[in-house]
């Protein structure tokens, strides 16, 4: 009746456990590398190119989007967009400015980061008399110079627009743009 | 002395059917023993057909033994082996017609280890060439524990599975991006059904708070920087209705281990797509003093 003796039995219990000590592995993912915002910025970014015109003398040469201080997720995606897009027949590029200071060429748009806003009146100071879009993403901005302002309304993206501050800078906002905006006079 | 040659020739005539089994069944243990193989599958199988000896539980017994080692010798590579299921099949009959007999013990014994085997070879077919491999093992496993200790709780195991298999389905959802709605889903499927078990359950939870999060990412990963602004506002209400949907599951994955890095990432990047960029912050800086105090 037996076929397997106590010492085999033994050894097959041993190799039983072993087995037994398998189990199904499983992995977690990880977090996605990319900051939403700054894509959906650089969507609004585009389509401010879209509605706003620019003098006759900016017409020529690259189109020009200068960050002030550090922004390195809207830099990035701001780099992605000008591998595949331009403004009618200028292409993008993007420069990144630590200090108003150091802006000497034409700028078609400038982007204060919230970060940088203690430079926001000196920048305005340097832009007078160009027209240089000014975007900024600090609350009360639309109000001292800025033409755009980023706003966060009920946890979505909006934008403040500031027309009289946009055209003093000899750029002409489009109707549509303005039913698109928080408008701020 | 006529009459008794006849008395004995009737005798031998009348239970030769039953000495010629018992002489299968006992040649083909003898076979076993002496590790002819073949012999003793021959053996048995015969022995199984013989109608005196095929509702004996000890013949199952043996035949469960027999091929028991014929996998071993044959097939122990073979996660769908033909005799592995032979021999699982011989012992539960074995086990049905004992009863509690003489061989029921020895007989649970082999159907575990046979389910221990077929569990390895579920375990270790979770990728995504084999895994309705590992599902269908992992079914067969069961039904062999459940058949012999039908008292088996596997809501451990079970929840083990569900998030192998769930992390399975995620990298198919990789590799085959025209299915890869239908892969997502059934690893949101599988998270939840972790989570009916074991509602603290970090990795579904971390899982699934993830999950929402890289759906509304692959979103904005996917718009064109030309997007107009009317259909940017409209996909901004959809990406915040997805990223709301992952903050309890990750929120839960904190409370549940507030010292694991990849959830502060988490939370940091969802509060942060959802532009509340104080609470961003504040996750930010707990991680950077997690790791302040993991690199002391």
């Amino acid at each position: 009746m037996v076929i397997l003796n106590k010492k085999l039995r033994n050894i097959w219990f041993a190799f039983l456990c072993l087995m037994l000590s398998l189990s199904f592995g499983f992995a977690e993912s990880k977090s996605p590398k990319i900051d939403t915002n700054a894509k959906i910025k650089a969507v609004f970014l585009y389509n401010f190119t879209k509605y706003i015109e620019w003098p006759s003398d900016y017409k020529n040469g690259n189109f020009v989007v200068g960050i002030l201080g550090n922004s390195s997720s809207l830099y990035k995606e701001l780099t992605i967009m000008s591998k595949t897009k331009k403004v009618a027949s200028q292409d993008f590029e993007i420069r990144v400015y630590t200090s108003p200071d150091e802006i000497s060429d034409k700028v078609h748009m400038l982007y204060i980061p919230d970060e940088s806003s203690s430079k926001f009146t000196s920048a305005v100071k340097k832009l007078k008399g160009k027209s240089t879009l000014i975007v900024t993403e600090t609350p009360g901005l639309s109000v001292k110079g800025s033409g755009i302002n980023f706003v966060v309304v009920e946890n979505r993206q909006k934008f403040e627009l500031n027309k009289s501050n946009v055209e003093g800078h000899n750029l002409k906002v489009s109707k549509s743009l303005e039913d698109l905006a928080l408008v701020v006079k | 002395m006529k009459k008794l040659f006849y008395i004995l020739v009737f005798l031998l005539t009348a239970n030769m059917p039953e000495l010629l089994a018992q002489d299968k069944l006992s040649n083909a243990v003898y076979a076993l023993q002496n590790g002819e193989l073949v012999k003793a599958q021959e053996l048995i199988d015969a022995a199984i057909e013989d109608p005196l000896f095929k509702n004996d539980s000890r013949t199952w017994y043996y035949r469960g033994n027999i091929y028991k080692e014929l996998y071993k010798a044959n097939e122990s590579e073979n996660k769908q082996s033909p005799l592995r299921n032979i021999a699982v099949v011989s012992f539960k009959m074995s086990y049905e017609l004992d009863n509690g007999g003489e061989v029921s013990t020895s007989t649970k014994k082999n159907l575990k280890y046979l389910a221990s085997t077929i569990f390895n070879d579920a375990a270790t077919s979770f990728d995504t060439e084999n895994y309705l491999l590992a599902i269908d093992n992992y079914a067969i496993y069961k039904n062999i524990i459940q058949y012999i200790e039908p008292q088996t709780n596997f809501t451990e195991k079970d929840i083990q599975f569900k998030l192998a298999l769930a992390t399975t389905y995620t990298q198919l959802s990789l590799k085959d991006s025209l299915n890869k709605e239908v892969y997502l889903d059934n690893v949101k499927k599988l998270y939840e059904e972790v989570l009916e078990l074991d509602e603290n359950n970090i990795s579904a939870n971390y899982n699934l708070g993830i999950l929402y999060y890289n759906k509304g990412a692959d979103i904005v990963n996917n718009m064109d920087y030309s997007l107009d602004l009317a259909e940017l506002n409209r996909i901004q209400e959809e990406l915040y209705i997805i990223f709301k949907k992952s903050l309890p599951y990750m929120k839960r994955a904190y409370d549940l281990n507030p010292k694991k890095e990849e959830t502060l990432i988490g939370l940091q990047g969802i509060y942060l797509s959802m532009n509340d960029k104080e609470k961003s912050e504040a996750y930010k800086q707990e991680l950077e003093k997690l790791k302040g105090k993991t690199n002391k």
